[in-house]
């Protein structure tokens, strides 16, 4: 649906983006993570068509933003990071403006209205000016608008900066509720947003996409190794031997408990560490507090992954001088 | 050009939306009849060439202030990256915001209608004159507006949007003054009668002024306003932010 082939761009002296590359099919949502200034927004302008890439390429349904920007536009939904609000209009008037800039005839223009207005919550503000509303209700009749003509992409760019927990979860299950029908692309550097949300990401910093792929493997990928953590109650030097002894472990850390003794173990992620060592635990009849894989945060897979980044950048650097 | 229609709307509405509009419109009435009121009754003569004589210098001002919002605040606010990402075509963006503001303008000049029908009561004017010198205030402004949608484009803000639309008016109207056009034949021979003729718009109003609109000043006019335009579009176009 939407594939972006190698786009740079620079502005002056800053490169913005350096030959990124991903794509997205039909019915897909896409998390788009980085920190800030990472390019988020400028991949996400240039695949609108409002910024022309320096190089590369990207076809939306198969068409090129360069050559058929209108038809490009005709197809996508966009909440810039700057919501674009005439904060002299009402909502109505606002979300008239824009489906009729959109050419949508006036029966189909109401009906979606009605649609847009009750699925972004906006029923009780439709006739306040948007001067006068609060920063989560601009968001929503920002989002209202990307919405209004039903298209078949939506860019989201920070769908839910700015705003409280309730509003983000209303956020999120508007977005939810979209799945499938539309393909998706928002970013965030909020990264707990990602997961309930969607599996498939993709992490760019300094204008360079260091993963794509979904949260599981990514996080494996970052974490290197399977782990475990083991906690038991009672607490004998036997216990960590024991631990040692196991084929598929190649790795015993303690860990400090407040009672008992607990351990991390790792292995491959090819063997089943937890079900191993629960055997062994029935064996000799431990009493066990804790066995349970470590899940690797978002947050981790995220630090961890830009930190390689940024090593093997300056890994490279030195490799020149 | 119904997309034109949507801008032109949601433009047109705006100036009326803020209470800026009106402070324009009394502050163009009462400053133009004002000074025209002045001569008029010194002069005792029923015409209204010194109110239509008064407007190349004193639209230097008016149009850039009318027009330094029209993409200065689009810009500020972010509602450019809306504008361009809608499926409509830069120019049609582009005459629809040119449009309104040439609607409001003739909305302040139709203001004035009231000094026509004054001096018609109290004397006997010349009735073509009149008619061509609003034509040719139509245009004059049009050609301004043209100037001030483009600097408007190249600012971020409304203040240097302005500053700069002034100062491209004053060049158009400066050139067109014969003592400044003679200083510049002094440097360069023929450059000072050229830019007289073909950029400085004396010659043309005063034309109108007269009651006779030649095929020539309409040219000029609409031709210098259709270059500012193109230039606007070409700008929209070449934008790499």
């Amino acid at each position: 649906m939407i594939e972006v082939r190698g786009i740079s761009k620079s502005f002056g002296t800053t490169v913005a983006l350096d030959d990124v590359s991903f794509r997205l099919d039909r019915g897909e949502i896409l998390g788009f993570l980085g920190p800030n200034g990472a390019g988020k927004s400028t991949t996400m302008k240039i695949i609108t068509t409002f910024l022309a890439p320096d190089q590369g390429r990207i076809t939306v349904d198969g068409i090129d933003v360069l050559e058929q920007p209108l038809d490009v536009r005709r197809r996508i939904g966009y909440l810039p990071e700057n919501v674009p609000l005439y904060l002299d209009m009402n909502v109505q008037e606002y979300l008239t403006f824009v489906g009729q800039a959109r050419g949508l005839s006036s029966g189909q223009l109401s009906k979606r209205l009605d649609w847009c207005v009750e699925a972004c919550g906006l029923v009780t503000e439709f006739k306040k000016n948007i001067g006068e509303l609060s920063k989560g209700y601009r968001q929503r009749t920002g989002l209202a608008q990307a919405l209004i003509h039903d298209p078949e992409i939506l860019i989201l760019d920070e769908p839910t900066s700015g705003l409280d927990p309730l509003q983000i979860l209303g956020i999120r299950d508007l977005i939810k509720s979209l799945a499938g029908e539309k393909t998706i692309i928002f970013s965030t550097h909020i990264l707990q947003e990602v997961t309930p949300v969607t599996d498939r990401v993709v992490i760019i910093n300094e204008g360079r996409i260091i993963a794509d792929g979904n949260v599981g493997d990514l996080s494996r990928d970052a974490m290197g190794t399977n782990r475990i953590f083991v906690g038991l109650r009672q607490d004998t030097a036997s216990v960590e031997s024991a631990l040692r002894g196991l084929d598929e472990v190649t790795e015993v850390r303690p860990l400090p408990a407040a009672e008992g003794c607990r351990f991390e173990v790792r292995g491959s992620f090819d063997t089943d560490l937890v079900g191993a060592v629960g055997r062994l635990a029935r064996d000799r009849n431990w009493d066990l507090t804790q066995l349970n894989e470590a899940v690797y945060s978002l947050e981790d897979t995220f630090i961890s992954l830009t930190r390689r980044a940024r090593d093997r950048s300056r890994g490279n650097l030195r490799g020149v001088a | 050009m119904t997309n034109t229609m949507t801008v032109f709307r949601r433009e047109f509405a705006s100036y009326f939306n803020s209470p800026i509009a009106y402070i324009f419109i009394i502050a163009f009435l009462v400053l133009n009849s004002g000074l025209f009121m002045t001569g008029f009754f010194l002069n005792a003569s029923a015409d209204l060439r010194s109110f239509f004589g008064n407007l190349p210098f004193f639209l230097i001002f008016f149009i850039p202030a009318v027009s330094m919002r029209l993409w200065a605040e689009d810009k500020r606010t972010g509602t450019f990256e809306l504008l361009m990402t809608l499926p409509m075509r830069a120019r049609e963006v582009m005459m629809g915001k040119y449009l309104a503001a040439f609607a409001f303008y003739l909305v302040a000049l139709a203001g004035t209608l009231p000094l026509p029908i004054m001096v018609t009561a109290l004397g006997n004017p010349d009735v073509g004159a009149i008619w061509s010198g609003y034509i040719g205030a139509a245009l004059l402004g049009g050609l301004y507006l043209a100037v001030g949608t483009f600097t408007s484009g190249l600012m971020r803000d409304q203040i240097s949007a302005v500053i700069l639309g002034i100062m491209a008016c004053f060049l158009i109207f400066i050139v067109g003054v014969p003592g400044v056009a003679a200083t510049i034949d002094g440097w360069i021979p023929g450059l000072g009668s050229f830019l007289q003729h073909f950029v400085g718009l004396s010659d043309h109003f005063e034309m109108m002024l007269r009651g006779v609109i030649t095929l020539g000043d309409l040219a000029y006019f609409l031709g210098l306003t259709a270059v500012f335009l193109s230039l606007n579009t070409l700008w929209l176009k070449g934008r790499k932010y």
